[in-house]
């Protein structure tokens, strides 16, 4: 047994700590009174807060760990901008997760010390999934973050919905990572080796073999049920519709960042010679998600259904980002435009779910997007959020959608791909049909909306509205920070 | 000895069964077994492609194992899933669970 | 704070102040709102005259330029960039200038919501003028989008009975052509490495074939924006169900943008496709205006009928910018100050006669110049600017249009002047035949109604005659003393069309 290498544990230090501080939590939390749930809510943030400062730390540290002996290019696990920026994105996801949930539990009964728990191990997931540089862990990842998804989405135990959320969600999931698996295993058979730089070593000398490439498309098909692209986005409705808001609100954004996180690793660093064949299928692959999602979403009179088509369109925007990955001159800029416009569309996102939360009633009441008539008139500030969420989510100024937008398409064109920039631009117009049907509810009709008033909720959706002007305004720095993170990649 | 594409061709039709059986049945507990079947597939292609293309690296075979226990944790949580649907709705057909648009 | 203090960014974001001050007035102190965004709409008229003293008229160039680093990481060099020339100074006047005139207006016709509506006019105010001021694509685009938020809220909210479809339709029609433009603008953006205007502009060089494709999409969203036939389906719809002051800033201003931008951007970054494509540009103005016109005189609600003649009169700018030479180029610039002043003159009166009778139907009216001798006086000496009278402002733009058009090489067709011209007598006959069937002859029967109601037409109160004052006062000047307002524009243009002959083949 060799030594405990304090390298290796150097470099999955802030997953370490989360996976330990989840383990803890979920002994602490058999001590907490069920009066006092709270206080898992507090130490769950604590232990990501906790977390999150020390990825930050991170800044900048690059280095591979768990390590082959005497080959200290093949390794398990990476460390390095892209994973420190991913991380991060998925510990702030985690931290808006626990306020979004912590008032909606105890508002619907379903307040459970493990909900906060599940919570951590899925985030742990996916931050292993950022940080992976082999094929297992990419898999033991995907299964890490999969498991606790499932459990959350039937979270409502007595909710017939939430049940049948997570029973399909588990189906479909384990599904897509029969696949993945398969995929995994004939790409192992092509290159002999599961780790991601020795696989793009071996493709890059030998002649394209068909086993490799059919590998390569397997993996694309499970994580396009992942990451719920077109043609593989039929459980992503139920599942969203399904499944407790809070819950949702954690999945369309944790999950789609790990998803994309994965797809970057894997086709960026090990099949980048396969872009002759993976790129029109991305190209495909990314037409058809903006399309459907944005048409089917028209017809939606409920929001949460609304919200998760709209939440597999926004895949599409971000899969646009991924086209031109095997061109070592765009690809750069181009997955930093993605990885902004994920941090745009969490924050937004986020947001938008936190109204949804906050008019939730007992019983999936106040969840017709009729029930948000008069929301401007007996609460102004909701309805002002919501309008700023909205509009970001069509890609208006001043919102951080809007910069997204801007930039993911000015990689798109540099990448030579206008067809793919016009199919994003008409569908956003398609998409301003559906969402101005929410501003119009709020402010052009008379109704009734009732809300309670639970603190860290307003709080979030206040704070994302605020980040969602801001930001746009002062891009600046994220801008900056998302493209040094994808520079070593390429 | 006998040559790796028999073995891949078995994997192959084994996934193809288990990808027919999640297709094709409507019972929740059978479509598990169809998943089942194509991991298990996926275990006998690591185990092939490791022993015919260099058995001193291990990767297959860990591979494989660590699949084993991955299926097994899916499974305990998609039984438990199977098992509330159950209790709520007294079904585990997946065509009746219909009360969102499938 | 010296950012601040630039006097283009302070006419552009002083408003922003007004906005953040309303939202902690109480809501239920109607006047106290109505005079906090008064008072600051008033305030950036006042810092743009301060503008138009520091301008320098025969300066070609862009000036009072306030050029700041926005983003500029990662391959990006989008700057903060506003300048104002000759091309926008009488733009951003006219849209200071009509902002306070239109909330001035709004004192008893918005009753409801009012601190909304007074925070949607100024952040509108912002977008507009920025709009005017930015060198910039992406600044550029950022402001012209912005414009759609609060207009779109205005229509929705305080519109007539189809306020929502008219504003989703005025919405999504605007979108769908600025989509275009983003895309397009990022094209000399990348290649460019740059989004400053006048950057591309000096460093020229866009192949030829790429500069069709751009000056298309570019097109698609300003001639959806002016609009030009056939894209002008929605301007009807946005001008009927707009509430009065929305109407005043719809046709006075944002129409503007559209022609604006082709001004702006078009001509200028895209010289030789402008030149080549500059006969289409005129054959579809000539139909907007023949056909604009033919509408207008079918129409039997009278804001419907200023909205199309408004579709008729922005075919004339576009004629006349797309001569490409200075006459047809500074009289097109004129035509959009006096056309702002002319159909926002005419919203304004017929909002103020809706608001007593609350019906636009013309066949209703009828003999009110004898009920109203002061509105019929007000309202004759604007019809007749708007149709194009000599001596007062309509007649200037129009007759330098035609002049600029009739000898245009771009164009290179005296027949689409020609056509165009009975576009000015088609005018006449709409107008007058709107103003006899209101004025004059027997007593409408909504006189009657009224009566019945026990109410009494009355003519203009103190206030609606304060707000007419200075748009007759401008109706006037331009009409008979044009000279100032040409001095203003002519070395911008003359500097834009001597660019035009050394970069382009096809213009001798």
């Amino acid at each position: 047994m060799p030594p405990i290498n304090f390298n290796d544990i150097e470099v999955l230090l802030p997953l370490i700590i989360l996976v330990i501080w989840a383990c803890l939590l979920l002994l602490v939390d058999l001590f907490i009174p069920k009066k006092h749930k709270w206080l898992t809510a507090l130490l769950a943030a604590f232990g990501l807060a906790l977390t999150l400062g020390f990825t930050l730390s991170q800044l900048g540290s690059e280095s591979n760990g768990f390590c082959a002996t005497g080959k200290p290019s093949i390794c398990m696990v990476v460390l390095d901008g892209f994973s420190v920026l991913v991380n991060a994105l998925l510990l702030l996801t985690g931290l808006l997760g626990v306020a979004l949930a912590y008032g909606y539990l105890k508002r619907m009964g379903i307040e459970r010390g493990e909900y906060y728990t599940l919570m951590l191990f899925s985030i742990s997931g996916m931050m292993l999934m950022a940080q992976a540089s082999d094929l297992i862990i990419v898999f033991l990842a995907l299964e890490l973050l999969s498991l606790p998804l499932y459990v959350l989405s039937a979270f409502a135990r007595s909710n017939s919905d939430s049940q049948e959320a997570g029973l399909k969600y588990f189906l479909l999931g384990a599904f897509s990572s029969g696949f993945i698996l398969y995929g995994i295993a004939l790409v192992y058979g092509a290159t002999g080796s599961t780790s991601l730089s020795q696989i793009f070593e071996i493709a890059s000398v030998g002649t394209s073999s068909l086993l490799l490439t059919i590998g390569a498309a397997l993996i694309l098909v499970g994580l396009g049920f992942k990451v719920a692209a077109v043609p593989f986005h039929m459980w992503t409705p139920d599942v969203y519709q399904g499944a407790p808001t809070p819950v949702t609100a954690f999945m369309t954004a944790g999950a789609k960042i790990a998803g994309f996180a994965a797809l970057l690793r894997v086709f960026g660093s090990a099949f980048p010679n396969l872009s002759e064949d993976i790129t029109p299928i991305l190209w495909a692959l990314s037409a058809a998600t903006m399309i459907v999602g944005n048409l089917l979403a028209i017809a939606q009179t409920n929001i949460k259904r609304m919200l998760a088509y709209s939440s597999i369109a926004h895949t599409g925007y971000i899969l646009m980002a991924f086209v031109p990955y095997g061109n070592p001159e765009v690809a750069p800029v181009s997955i930093a435009a993605g990885l902004f416009y994920l941090f745009a569309y969490t924050i937004t996102n986020f947001g938008a779910w936190g109204v949804v939360i906050a008019l939730e009633q007992k019983e999936s009441k106040g969840l017709q997007i009729s029930d948000y008539a008069g929301l401007r008139r007996k609460y102004p500030v909701l309805a002002g959020a919501m309008t700023v969420f909205m509009f970001s989510l069509i890609g208006f100024p001043p919102t951080l959608g809007m910069v997204g937008k801007f930039y993911l398409f000015r990689a798109v064109l540099s990448g030579g791909y206008t067809g793919l920039a016009i199919i994003g631009v008409v569908t956003s117009l398609v998409s301003a049909f559906y969402y101005l049907r929410v501003v119009v509810n709020m402010y052009m009709f008379a109704g009734e909306p009732k809300t309670d008033n639970e603190f860290w909720l307003r709080f979030t959706i206040a704070g994302a509205a605020l980040v969602t002007v801001v930001f746009s305004l002062v891009p600046q720095g994220l801008f900056a920070w998302a493209s040094r993170a994808v520079l070593k990649l390429f | 000895m006998i040559p790796l594409s028999w073995y891949l061709i078995l994997s192959a039709a084994l996934f193809s069964i288990g990808l027919f059986g999640v297709m094709a049945r409507r019972n929740a507990i059978a479509i598990l077994l169809g998943i089942e079947l194509m991991f298990n597939a996926v275990n006998i292609n690591l185990v092939a492609f490791w022993r015919y293309l260099d058995p001193t690296i291990m990767n297959g075979q860990v591979f494989a194992i660590i699949v084993f226990a991955v299926a097994a944790a899916e499974v305990a949580v998609g039984l438990a899933l199977v098992i509330s649907v159950y209790r709520n709705r007294k079904t585990v057909v997946v065509d009746d669970l219909d009360l969102l648009k499938w | 704070m010296e950012f601040f203090l630039q006097p283009l960014t302070l006419v552009t974001f002083f408003p922003l102040l007004g906005v953040l001050l309303l939202f902690f007035l109480p809501s239920d102190k109607k006047n106290l709102l109505r005079w906090t965004a008064m008072g600051f709409t008033l305030g950036t008229l006042g810092i743009s005259l301060w503008v138009l003293e520091l301008f320098n008229a025969p300066n070609p160039h862009l000036q009072l330029v306030a050029k700041y680093d926005w983003i500029t990481v990662a391959g990006w060099n989008i700057q903060y960039h506003m300048g104002v020339d000759g091309l926008s100074i009488l733009l951003l006047l006219l849209t200071t200038f009509l902002t306070p005139i239109s909330i001035f207006s709004t004192w008893t016709a918005v009753e409801e919501r009012v601190k909304e509506f007074m925070i949607f006019f100024l952040m509108l105010e912002i977008g507009m003028v920025g709009v005017f001021l930015a060198q910039d694509l992406f600044l550029f685009y950022v402001f012209w989008e912005f414009t759609l938020i609060p207009m779109y809220f205005l229509i929705g909210i305080w519109g007539g009975p189809r306020r929502i479809y008219a504003a989703i339709k005025f919405f999504l029609y605007t979108m769908a052509g600025s989509g275009l433009m983003l895309l397009a603008l990022l094209g000399p953006g990348i290649e460019g490495k740059t989004f400053s205007l006048p950057d591309l502009i000096s460093s020229g060089g866009i192949p030829t074939n790429t500069q069709f494709w751009l000056f298309l999409a570019f097109t698609a969203a300003f001639a959806i924006k002016v609009p030009m036939w056939p894209l002008h389906s929605w301007l009807p719809d946005a001008h009927v169900e707009a509430p009065t002051a929305g109407s005043v800033i719809l046709a006075g201003v944002l129409l503007k943008m559209g022609t604006y931008g082709f001004l702006r951007f078009n001509i200028p970054l895209f010289p030789q496709a402008a030149v080549d494509l500059a006969p289409w540009m005129a054959l579809f103005a000539t139909i907007g205006i023949l056909y604009g016109a033919a509408l207008a005189f079918a129409q039997s609600d009278v804001k419907k009928l200023v909205a199309y003649s408004s579709v008729s009169h922005l075919g004339f700018v576009i004629l006349g910018l797309f001569a490409l030479n200075p006459e047809g180029i500074s009289g097109a610039i004129l035509q959009m100050f006096n056309h702002g002043i002319s159909t926002g003159a005419l919203f304004l009166l017929v909002g103020m006669i809706y608001e007593q009778t609350h019906t636009r139907e013309i066949k209703v009216y009828g003999g009110l110049w004898k009920i109203t001798p002061v509105f019929g006086t007000v309202m004759l000496i604007v019809a007749l600017s708007s149709m194009g009278l000599p001596g007062l402002n309509g007649f200037i733009g129009e007759f330098t249009i035609l002049l600029g058009a009739f000898g245009s090489t771009a164009i290179n067709n005296p027949w689409y002047a020609g056509l165009s011209a009975l576009g000015i007598i088609m005018a006449a006959i709409y107008i007058l035949t709107m103003f006899q069937n209101m004025f004059l002859g027997p007593e409408g029967s909504i006189v009657e109604e009224l009566k019945k109601r026990g109410h009494v037409l009355r003519d203009l109160n103190r206030r609606e005659i304060i707000i007419m004052i200075p748009m007759l006062i401008f109706i006037f000047w331009v009409g008979l003393y044009p000279k100032p307002f040409f001095d203003l524009i002519g070395p911008t243009v003359d500097n834009l069309v001597a660019a035009l002959q050394t970069t382009t083949l096809a213009l001798p």
